[in-house]
């Protein structure tokens, strides 16, 4: 399966890669690889006028034409490869390992995947799933305490996020002003609407002020940024709704999903009543949500 | 050598003169650059006379009727003492470029020139043929080789004939009429230049000056585009080679005055003959492999030393694009013979140690013939591979990695050739270091060079499980997952397929989301 490949005008890299050396039974595993991998060793003939050959033959011809030598050599050096950040849409270009780890640690590692946010640990990202993204929680959060302290080895939970913070602020000595629970933004747009939004749940309006500033920071990459709990590079995320119903609308959809499900149940061990008109009023005149379907 | 000697003149320019040289020469590069794009590299070689040479500065141009008198002049002296001094009059005015379309237009200009030519005087042919020469190389188009022909019958003749200075400068007037036209050329191959070429290197061989004259000429020949299917055969039939191979000797103590001159030439001829791949089994059969190995060789184990004598890399180029390319004349195992000094594996991998920063691209090329050895049928790259590991010269690949201008993607290649020859060979390299070093190619930007190391990283830990688990603590596993979300689709492909079967834990992300 190894390739002699004779006048070949191009290095292009879509050659092929046998993995069947390694695997000893064709299983789908096999074929897939076999897809996926292309790579073959193969020799390469190049004729005389090959791209590759340009620098060398420039190089002999300025010695044909008497420039060649000269006590300050000028010629490309070798140039040490970039790095670039992978993620799509992110693209950025670092001359060092280092650098472009830092990059990745701080805006790409930990990821939602639902809302493309970047969590500094993989714990607050749980966290930050759980609390955001499940959509149970809120339900839950209603009966017991929910939101837990962000402090790794603090195992308290609190029944609200403004509770939390308190904690947050009076045993763990955080200050007033860390970002908590709210998400950052690169793109300045959406701070106002994000404000609008926050205004009936926390009291991160009191920093609305510092808003700008904060953008310039991660921007800028400073080393507040580590200070925040999620970082957005995104426009607002498809999945994540605004809390805009109050505590008294979601103690209604509790009750409601449980009554529902109680009717259900009923339905299917005993049959419907006679009269089922009773069923989606008393569904209606219990629902205050304004976006109710029923 | 009359290159090497003029060029360590330039070498001793000071100050703002070396600023303006380096302004010139980088302009030049480029126009070089664009030419070659343009398939219309060509370089014509302008022969210093030894009078000049005591001349200051340069000579004031003629007017036209001035050179035109001295023209009239020759074309009516009947004594040959003064016939002499009117040519060389005459030549030294077309030192100067507008001199030469002043003598082209005038009718029967080169007639006369070519009487001169073969006229009875010796120092009248000598004059001649120095007009001539400097008309060659002229750079109006107007002057070009065609306008010359006349000459080129006797040019041959001459240069089968035993004056080394006359011969010299009729090979290198009929070097320079080469690249122009491939009409010229076909004259030039009817009127048996090829035999005569033959016979003045072996007339010759002792004088470096007109060998290297004749590796210049012939490189012309072969070298310009459009090349017909003629004149590569006839050279590789003629009994040239066996000739310019002895010139290849591995003697490192270059004469003085000539330099790697010759040597240099030789090797230029060698490489567009290997490149046509027209009979390249030919050029093995009569020694080319061999005799370029052992010089690579020997100049190896000079760079390795450190010591890297000025335009040694004129010479390392063309050797190695030579045994690059004649590595495929045949299975490599037939050649086996001709490869059997493992040093030859130890001077390719220090030329881009040495050349790394002067000529990255003579790096790149180098590692080019490390491929072309690792990547034959398996039996017979084996042994290669197995050399590198116990010459200890992975870790000098590995170090390679960094560096761009198609150097890691080679050494890549060469590295994907020795991890497929088996679990034995992935071991080695795990060894000596690879995968850390693919753990820092894996975040490079460019996208072929992430794609190599990924095909690099899958064979490594296919082979054995152990693999997989060093490159997790490597610290590879994060940066798999970062793959994950390259815009490249068969960058993701490779990652997701990696983290998928080899390596644990199983970290996929739902890569359908990205877009």
């Amino acid at each position: 399966m190894f390739g002699r490949i004779e006048n070949e005008d191009s290095i292009d890299t879509k050659v092929g890669f046998s993995p069947g050396s390694l695997f000893s039974s064709f299983t789908s595993q096999d074929r897939e690889a076999k897809l996926t991998f292309t790579f073959i060793p193969h020799q390469i003939l190049l004729n005389k006028d090959h791209e590759f050959f340009e620098d060398g033959d420039i190089h002999r011809h300025l010695y044909l034409q008497n420039l060649s030598t000269c006590p300050v050599y000028d010629s490309p050096t070798a140039r040490q490869c970039e790095f670039r950040c992978h993620i799509s849409g992110c693209s950025q270009v670092f001359s060092t390992v280092e650098e472009y780890e830092h990059h990745y640690n701080t805006l790409h590692r930990h990821m939602c995947s639902s809302c493309q946010r970047s969590l500094p640990s993989a714990r607050l990202l749980d966290i930050h799933i759980q609390e955001w993204h499940d959509s149970l929680f809120s339900i839950l959060a209603e009966r017991q305490d929910m939101y837990q302290c962000l402090v790794e080895g603090c195992s308290l939970k609190f029944r609200t996020r403004e509770q939390r913070k308190d904690h947050m602020i009076k045993i763990h000595q955080y200050p007033s002003d860390f970002m908590f629970d709210k998400a950052k933004r690169i793109k300045k747009i959406n701070i106002a609407n994000k404000n609008r939004q926050q205004k009936g749940t926390s009291m991160e309006v009191s920093m609305s002020g510092s808003e700008p500033e904060d953008v310039c920071q991660v921007l800028s990459d400073q080393p507040e940024e580590e200070e925040y709990m999620e970082l957005n590079h995104s426009l607002e995320p498809a999945h994540h709704k605004p809390t805009e119903t109050t505590a008294q609308q979601r103690e209604t959809l509790l009750q409601v999903s449980i009554y529902f499900k109680s009717q259900m149940a009923h339905y299917f061990l005993h049959g419907a009543p006679h009269d089922s008109n009773v069923f989606p009023l008393d569904l209606q005149s219990m629902c205050n949500d304004p976006e109710c379907i029923h | 050598m009359w290159r090497l000697n003029a060029v360590r003149h330039k070498a001793g320019r000071q100050g703002s003169d070396l600023e303006e040289f380096k302004f010139k020469r980088r302009a030049h590069e480029k126009e070089l650059r664009r030419a070659r794009k343009d398939s219309k590299l060509v370089s014509k070689i302008l022969l210093l006379n030894d009078d000049e040479n005591e001349e200051d500065g340069t000579m004031d141009t003629l007017a036209s009727d001035q050179v035109l008198e001295l023209f009239k002049m020759v074309c009516q002296g009947r004594d040959l003492v003064k016939k002499e001094a009117d040519l060389r009059a005459l030549r030294k005015a077309l030192r100067s470029p507008s001199a030469h379309l002043v003598l082209i237009r005038q009718q029967s200009s080169i007639a006369i020139l070519v009487t001169n030519l073969r006229g009875p005087s010796p120092q009248c042919r000598l004059e001649a043929v120095r007009c001539l020469h400097e008309l060659s190389q002229s750079p109006h188009s107007e002057v070009d080789s065609w306008r010359l022909r006349q000459a080129t019958p006797y040019l041959i003749t001459f240069i089968s004939g035993q004056s080394p200075k006359f011969t010299e400068l009729c090979l290198y007037t009929l070097g320079n009429m080469c690249p122009d036209s491939e009409n010229v050329r076909n004259i030039l191959l009817a009127q048996g230049i090829i035999p005569a070429l033959n016979s003045c290197i072996q007339i010759h061989r002792t004088n470096l000056a007109v060998v290297e004259a004749v590796g210049f000429t012939l490189s012309q020949l072969i070298s310009a585009n459009y090349v017909t299917g003629r004149i590569i055969p006839a050279v590789l039939a003629s009994g040239l080679i066996p000739h310019l191979l002895s010139v290849l000797t591995p003697v490192l103590t270059p004469d003085s005055q000539f330099g790697l001159g010759p040597v240099i030439e030789c090797a230029w001829c060698l490489h567009y003959l290997a490149c046509s791949n027209v009979d390249n089994g030919a050029l093995v059969a009569q020694g080319t492999l061999l005799r370029c190995t052992s010089l690579l060789v020997t100049l190896g184990g000079a760079v390795a030393k450190g010591s890297i004598e000025e335009g040694m890399e004129l010479l390392i180029w063309p050797l190695l694009r030579c045994v690059g390319n004649l590595l495929l004349s045949g299975p490599l195992g037939a050649l086996q013979p001709q490869l059997n000094d493992s040093r030859l594996l130890a001077a390719l991998c220090a030329f881009p140690q040495a050349f790394l920063q002067t000529h990255p691209a003579l790096a790149r090329e180098s590692v080019w013939v490390l491929n072309n050895l690792t990547s034959a049928a398996a039996a017979d790259s084996s042994v290669f591979c197995s050399a590198l590991f116990y010459l200890n010269l992975v870790p000098v690949l590995i170090q390679l990695l960094p560096f761009s201008h198609g150097i890691n993607i080679m050494v890549l290649r060469v590295l994907g050739n020795i991890a497929h020859q088996g679990r034995e060979y992935c071991l080695h390299l795990a060894q000596a270091g690879l995968l850390p070093a693919l753990c820092a190619t894996l975040k490079m930007a460019d996208p072929e060079v992430v794609t190599f190391s990924l095909e690099v990283l899958g064979q490594l830990v296919a082979s054995d499980p152990q693999l997989a688990e060093e490159f997790v603590r490597q610290s590879g596993l994060p940066v798999l997952e970062a793959i994950q979300y390259s815009n490249q689709e068969t960058i993701r492909l490779r990652a997701k397929h990696l983290l998928e079967h080899h390596l644990p834990p199983h970290c996929t992300v739902d890569t359908s989301a990205s877009p």
